[in-house]
């Protein structure tokens, strides 16, 4: 059943008509980055396992929003204070994808740490750092309990990523995916978790634009 | 002078009718139900209200004069609270017509309470947005509007009310139900798994011309048959079609009933009439006793239809329709000679003789054009064809039988019938 399915990863608003260019505000960064098969990556990299999932993420991280700069001039990250006391709620992409994140309130603006108002904000609701991760075991509901075998052997390092540009100034999600990047690898470095996250925002980027509708 | 005004009048009307019709633009309307004497509470995001709700109370009754009693105040509770507050900003700024009802829903759970709480009371939402005011609909059935749109800000109270109750109040009210009868119908089935499907009828009576020759086909797929005369009261080259007898380009007049169930799958019955007059040779002469020489066509067919409905504006449905179906052709004869002519020829009581019924089938397609729900105009095209009898039984000399006169025929038709409309279920 699940292989015939054909799944819509992403959802665009029916006013999205233009990608944020240049300007852009980043929300829920700080609790959005996670680590599977932590030990492995821990023997691979040879960073200490205990503190593993701390590193790897804020390096994730501080990768992500550097991209980011990059890539929008005026970019600004959203405190946390200001964010991350909405709850969560649940997006529907497909008959069988469901995203789950925080988004503002209908009515309420979200503001920065200047206390300006930015008109998009790039919402990242989950980044999940793996290997040979498939997004439809985390998104379809019909098999996010299935058991998957324990692999021995990888042969990517992958990133799911799920994520809203929030219009901040009407209070509507104008472009909601999920998407998943690939980087295939031998034996992983940091350059190659680096590599991964810059392609994720790249992905992340495209995407914006191929939503306009 | 009775007449000019008349016709005064009449376009008075027109004008009235088009300027309520299109004063306003509505975005959507799934028609929540409308209850007889109605609680209404407006929900302004206006400090001062763009409609009086005494004077909007009476515009009701005047436009939806089935309407009953109703009763208008403002939404004092939801004014005053924060989180409605938010969700009627947020809306005033969100509404659009691209945008389907469910880019307009509520998301808080505090305002979704708040909608469902309602219990069978119509929220008439009501803001201004620049030089337009937005309206919307809400009941307790759904956390996102049920009807929408918006119209043009006047400072005229009266006449705003009168435009949102044509707008969004013109329906049939219905009985107000009570709490058991409430919860049952909660638990009722969708339309699609009821007991009783909803069932249209419709009767019509209309005209139309038919001709040999399909449109887009080569003329001498007919000319043969066309051009066929026939000699001597039954001479031609040959006989496989009526058309080698009979003109085939004339009008004709119908007869119809039919129903759809669910809007999709219905049946029609026709009855269709038409004369057409014999191509007899002008050059022969034993024709000279003859008066007029006719056969009337009567056509009783049974059609399956498909149809769908489009609702395009509140006083329009527009169904087209696919239709395939089978159909008995009766050809009677008139015929006479000149008066002073007592003993006609031979070959006039040899003359040629029809087969008593034809068979043949119809397929096509049209569209009706209801208007008002009940008046409708419905066009249709489409080929029919008369042939052969079919319950004859073979028999063993069935290579020597002559060939039945009239074997193929075939014509295409179109026509326009006017139609009265009728919902039952």
């Amino acid at each position: 059943m699940g292989c015939g399915h054909n799944y819509h990863w992403s959802k665009s608003h029916p006013l999205y008509k233009k990608a944020p260019y240049g300007k852009l505000a980043i929300a829920g960064t700080s609790e959005a980055f996670v680590l599977t098969r932590s030990s492995w990556f821990a023997k691979k990299l040879g960073w200490n396992p205990d503190s593993i999932q701390l590193k790897a993420t804020a390096f994730c991280e501080q990768v992500f929003l550097d991209e980011l700069r990059r890539a929008y001039p005026n970019y600004v990250k959203i405190p946390d204070q200001n964010f991350n006391h909405f709850p969560e709620e649940s997006q529907k992409l497909d008959d069988r994808i469901f995203m789950k994140g925080r988004l503002p309130e209908q009515g309420v603006v979200v503001k920065d740490s200047a206390g300006d108002i930015p008109p998009y904000i790039l919402i990242l609701h989950e980044f999940i750092v793996g290997t040979d991760l498939k997004r439809e075991t985390y998104f379809d509901y019909a098999l996010i309990h299935n058991e998957m075998t324990d692999k021995k052997t990888s042969t990517h390092i992958s990133a799911i990523i799920s994520y809203t540009l929030w219009d901040n100034e009407r209070q509507r999600p104008l472009f909601s995916a999920v998407d998943e990047v690939q980087r295939p690898i031998t034996k992983p470095t940091p350059e190659d978790l680096e590599a991964l996250v810059r392609s994720a925002v790249k992905q992340i980027r495209i995407n914006l634009y191929g939503g306009v509708s | 002078m009775s007449r000019k005004s008349s016709i005064l009048l009449f376009a008075l009307s027109i004008l009235l009718l088009t300027g309520v019709s299109f004063g306003g633009s509505k975005f959507f309307n799934s028609h929540p139900d409308l209850w007889k004497n109605p609680d209404i509470l407006i929900w302004s995001l206006d400090k001062e209200p763009v409609i009086d709700p005494k004077e909007f109370c009476l515009s009701l009754k005047r436009t939806n004069s089935g309407i009953g009693d109703p009763k208008c105040r403002l939404q004092g509770e939801w004014m005053r609270d924060s989180i409605a507050v938010r969700y009627a900003t947020w809306l005033n700024a969100n509404m659009d017509p691209a945008l389907k009802p469910e880019y307009l829903k509520a998301r808080h759970p505090a305002m979704q309470a708040k909608i469902q709480a309602l219990e069978d009371q119509i929220v008439l939402y009501i803001a201004t947005n620049g030089n337009n005011v937005n309206i919307a609909l809400f009941d307790e059935t759904a956390s996102e509007p049920k009807a929408a749109g918006s119209i043009l800000l006047s400072p005229d109270k009266v006449s705003m009310g009168d435009e949102i109750a044509s707008m969004f109040f013109d329906g049939t009210a219905k009985r107000r139900l009570s709490k058991e009868e409430r919860k049952k119908k909660m638990t009722e089935p969708d339309e699609y798994f009821q007991e009783v499907p909803v069932f249209k009828m419709w009767a019509g009576i209309g005209m139309g011309y038919s001709q040999a020759q399909i449109p887009l086909t080569p003329d001498d797929w007919y000319s043969s048959h066309v051009n066929s005369q026939v000699g001597n009261y039954r001479i031609t080259k040959d006989s496989v079609s009526l058309w080698n007898f009979l003109d085939d380009s004339d009008p004709y007049f119908t007869l119809y009933v039919g129903g759809t169930w669910y809007d999709f799958i219905g049946l029609e019955l026709t009855y269709h009439y038409a004369k057409h007059h014999m191509k007899t040779d002008p050059k022969d002469t034993v024709y000279q006793e003859l008066d007029h020489w006719n056969f009337s066509q009567h056509e009783i067919g049974l059609s399956a239809m498909f149809s769908r409905n489009y609702k395009p504006l509140t006083w329009l449905d527009i169904t087209p329709f696919l239709f395939v179906g089978f159909q008995y052709s009766f050809f009677v004869e008139d015929i006479a000679l000149k008066d002073g002519v007592k003993n006609p020829s031979k070959a006039y009581k040899a003359r040629i003789k029809f087969e008593e019924a034809y068979k043949g089938a119809l397929v096509g397609f049209g569209s009706h054009f209801i208007f008002l729900k009940h008046y409708g105009i419905g066009l249709r095209t489409g080929i029919s064809s008369r042939g052969r009898n079919m319950y004859v039984d073979p028999s063993p000399d069935a290579a020597a039988e002559s060939s039945v006169i009239g074997g193929f025929t075939p014509d295409w038709f179109i026509g326009v019938g006017l139609e009265y409309h009728l919902s039952l279920f």
